[in-house]
């Protein structure tokens, strides 16, 4: 892997990783005194699993609601129940 | 001997892992049969305390999520069938919401201001994520998702995204994360020199 790509690595394993022994914490700190950005870069790729973590939920609730309207059809009384009413009553109208 | 024939009741570590593989090899089937065996109870208990039937549903996904997000992380301990756990979730999701209810009345959102609001938890950083996101194509999305939240094993994502090994299946894992990290801190980087005029 290219070295950008091997350091974003590094950063996941210390944040999304096992919680890090005693000799693994010292060894970032150091890694932070040769590195001034990596505490900066750390912080924005923690956003980042935050991000997607919303995204997930949201795609998760997507895909439950079309659960939803497959088992239990569209909402009643929703545009679609009042659109045919006026339908309804448009057709009453033309008749006369 | 009849007793003999009656399997017994699968420990809770081996429940929430059984439902962790269904939900990880077939997520649409193992959800829908979890909502068809539910949703009718949770409903039912919902109308019968007050609310209504979208009420029902929006306890009902709020409490799915949470069992499914447990269950994929390994975090979940089951000692007792999913339905009843969820069913147990609802309630009291429901309960608190009927408290919020009661403290704050005339309160209640339409649908349509509710879907305007940003997710209470979410930190506006991560907010803003979920636009470059959107815009890295689907393979790049599917690919993170699929990793970080549905936590799929790279096995799994390397075959259903036709990648001949894990090996690359982690690089291009880590190739999508570098181009959402890119777009994020452009834009980020952008902000902060408006903001430093």
């Amino acid at each position: 892997m290219r070295p950008e790509l091997t350091r974003l690595q590094r950063i996941e394993q210390h944040l999304l990783g096992p919680a890090p022994t005693a000799e693994a914490a010292a060894a970032w700190q150091l890694e932070q005194l040769l590195d001034p950005a990596l505490a900066a870069d750390a912080a924005v790729q923690q956003q980042l699993y935050q991000g997607l973590q919303l995204a997930g939920r949201q795609q998760l609730r997507r895909e439950l609601q079309a659960i939803h309207r497959q088992l239990y059809g569209p909402p009643t009384g929703g545009w679609l129940r009042g659109a045919a009413g006026e339908l309804r009553a448009l057709l009453r109208r033309f008749r006369r | 001997m009849t007793t003999d024939l009656i399997p017994p009741p699968a420990p809770p570590a081996d429940r929430a892992a059984a439902l962790r593989a269904a939900l990880l090899t077939d997520r649409p089937g193992t959800l829908t049969g979890l909502y068809r065996r539910t949703f009718p109870m949770v409903e039912r208990h919902v109308r019968r305390h007050g609310g209504s039937g979208q009420d029902a549903q929006d306890v009902f996904q709020d409490a799915l999520i949470v069992l499914y997000e447990k269950a994929v992380a390994g975090t979940l301990t089951l000692t007792a069938a999913p339905s009843t756990f969820l069913v147990a979730i609802s309630r009291n999701l429901w309960r608190r919401e009927l408290q919020r209810r009661r403290q704050l009345p005339h309160t209640e959102l339409s649908p349509a201001q509710a879907e305007e609001l940003p997710d209470a938890e979410a930190p506006a950083e991560a907010a803003s994520v979920l636009d470059y996101l959107a815009q890295l194509g689907e393979r790049c999305q599917s690919i993170l998702l699929s990793f970080y939240y549905h936590r799929q094993p790279l096995e799994q994502i390397a075959a259903t995204h036709d990648y001949g090994s894990v090996r690359s299946a982690t690089v291009q894992k880590f190739k999508c994360l570098e181009r959402l990290r890119q777009a994020v801190r452009t834009a980020w980087a952008g902000t902060a020199d408006l903001l430093a005029r």
